[in-house]
């Protein structure tokens, strides 16, 4: 029997590490359990002990055997889906269990001729305690899967909200402001205010398509005063779509985005578009535009794809996976665009 | 003491200045709002601070340090930035002095008072961490600087002690191994010879002579370049996989 210690269960194979020396523990002591419960199961008994020796020597044959055969396939299983993989396990035990069976019935107790209850009894006992623990795993890894997923959820939305590069650039502009032009400063604490009390609360609660507007409009207000000249925005809005409902902040991290990789590294600036419009009667579709920048930058910043992953789950998951995310480059602009049903937000 | 404001914002700008003025130390030089405009207002403002902003689009403060290495007489300089978790991470252990924004007043003075020039070991420390090919090359031709962009470049060819820079309008001389060029541009270099690299996308076309020899001919350069045997396959490669 090969016992190598990898590590459980790191790669997406629902079945766990039968080459782990843990879980063959663990195969051997559920073999003995299923062993005493078959030998306390059966009416009368001659002799507990005798019997519990023959079906624990059978039982973990049948085990160890098939955690064998699973440990050695591993490499070819990993490459499989869900459903073959359960399929092959499932098959293997159930034939693991009616070849030792033959084995132990032909040459262990010398029988000449094949005893087909024995066989039948045997192979039915595998088959079901062989579904529970398929059953066990599949649902056991659905459960890890998530509470990894909430976990990362949670970071994601803590991460993408606002950077920090931002936040210390509008400090340093509000600073600069308070003494030459004291309003702008004061409207300019304002907005952050906004922004961050936006950001702060709750990310379920959706808002309307005009108010999410709002708050881009408000980023961009703190946005042009830093960069000046070098920031223009356009506006296409379809008022009709102004009630439409839709999570908080799923519009401001992309505009961020347009501004962080198309308008702060080009030299002269650029142009950022955001329109809104129905898509027939039953759906909005908002788009945002930046002009890909080309002057005098070597490499275009690298992002990580945060925001735009997070705003797409958090679309996916408040429209059911009726939403549409998509991006792509047209005539030297980049450009973002979703498209979601119509939800009335007072409704 | 005179300084030089460098930041692509203007309000940053303008707040770098009151606080100049509050503190009293030195004049304010000038203020430029990218590398390059930086680069080219020291023969005129004559500096001997920089404080120069690291996140600035086109030629970044980094930027701006690693061609002031190359002066006769390079000004100090002290990096100013919002947030830049790499960056700060290399200043901290090349002790190259740094302002976080907004910058305190006192801050601001202590360390125009102990300001000193970069050495080469803190740029070349930077430079490890911020691995970030220049945009533009600087050399130094009538005694003034002259900026050219790495876009612009069609080939470096190396002679004896320089390496020519070969663009569009004319040829500069620079004093750098072509060895060290051609691993920093490599995304946009291809070796032809021993001794020159050429701009992929100038090339526009690699020709055979009588006499089986081969060369790259590069928009608006007369001259074709000689393409040495042994790097032809991998040369034509190149030119091919782009």
């Amino acid at each position: 029997m090969e016992t190598q210690s990898t590590g459980p269960g790191q790669d997406s194979l629902f079945l766990p590490s039968f080459c782990d020396v843990r879980v063959v523990f663990a195969v051997v002591l559920i073999g003995e359990l299923i062993a005493m419960v078959i030998v306390l199961a059966q009416t009368p008994y001659q002799g507990l002990w005798d019997d519990l020796a023959v079906v624990s020597l059978f039982v973990q044959w049948v085990g160890l055997a098939s955690s064998a055969v699973l440990c050695l396939a591993r490499p070819w299983l990993v490459r499989l889906g869900d459903l073959p993989v359960a399929l092959f396990s499932y098959a293997l035990i159930v034939l693991v269990t009616g070849a030792l069976t033959g084995v132990v019935h032909l040459w262990v107790l010398g029988g000449e001729v094949m005893h087909w209850g024995f066989l039948a009894r045997n192979v039915t006992i595998s088959a079901i305690i062989g579904a529970v623990a398929l059953r066990y795993f599949y649902v056991q890894r659905q459960w890890k899967r998530n509470l990894e997923s909430e976990a990362q959820a949670r970071i994601q939305a803590l991460q993408s909200r606002i950077r920090p590069h931002f936040l210390f650039n509008s400090m340093n502009t509000i600073a600069s402001l308070t003494r030459s032009q004291p309003e702008l400063a004061e409207r300019a604490v304002e907005d952050l205010a906004d922004l961050f009390r936006v950001s702060l609360s709750d990310a379920r609660v959706p808002v309307t398509l005009e108010r999410e507007l709002q708050i881009c409009r408000q980023y961009l207000e703190i946005e042009s005063l830093r960069l000046g000249s070098r920031l223009h925005t356009e506006w296409a809005v379809n008022p009709l779509t102004g009630e439409a409902a839709l999570p908080a902040l799923s519009l401001q991290p992309l505009v961020e985005n347009a501004i962080y990789h198309g308008i702060e590294p080009a030299t002269s600036g650029g142009v950022l578009r955001i329109a809104t419009d129905m898509d027939g009667d039953s759906r909005v579709a908002v788009s945002i535009r930046n002009a890909v920048p080309r002057d005098g930058t070597n490499s275009p910043r690298q992002g990580n794809g945060m925001a735009q992953a997070n705003v797409r789950e958090r679309m996916q998951a408040f429209f059911g996976g009726q939403a549409r995310f998509e991006t792509g480059v047209e005539d030297e602009e980049y450009w973002v665009s979703l498209v979601f049903p119509y939800r009335s937000h007072t409704a | 003491m005179r300084i030089l404001v460098v930041d692509d914002e203007p309000p940053a700008r303008r707040r770098l200045v009151t606080l100049l003025g509050d503190i009293a130390v030195g004049e304010v030089a000038g203020e430029a709002e990218n590398g390059a405009e930086a680069l080219q207002m020291m023969a005129d403002s004559m500096p001997d601070v920089l404080l120069l902003d690291i996140r600035m689009p086109g030629m970044d403060g980094l930027e701006v340090a690693r061609h002031l290495a190359g002066f006769e007489d390079p000004p100090a300089v002290i990096f100013t930035t919002a947030y830049d978790v790499h960056a700060l991470a290399a200043f901290e252990t090349q002790a190259v002095d740094y302002l976080l924004k907004p910058i305190r007043r006192e801050r601001l003075k202590a360390a125009l008072d102990k300001a000193v020039r970069l050495t080469r070991a803190q740029l070349d420390g930077l430079r490890n961490k911020q691995a970030r090919a220049r945009t533009h090359i600087s050399a130094t031709l009538h005694r003034k600087l002259h900026l050219v962009p790495v876009d612009e470049v069609r080939f470096f060819q190396a002679d004896q002690k320089y390496v020519s820079v070969g663009y569009r309008d004319g040829l500069v001389l620079i004093e750098e191994p072509l060895k060290a060029l051609e691993e920093e541009f490599q995304d946009r270099f291809v070796r032809v010879h021993r001794n020159a690299l050429v701009a992929v996308r100038y090339v526009e076309s690699l020709e055979r002579d009588a006499r089986d020899r081969y060369a790259v001919r590069l928009k608006d350069i007369a001259e074709p370049l000689e393409v040495s045997r042994r790097l032809l396959t991998a040369v034509r490669k190149r030119l091919k996989g782009q």
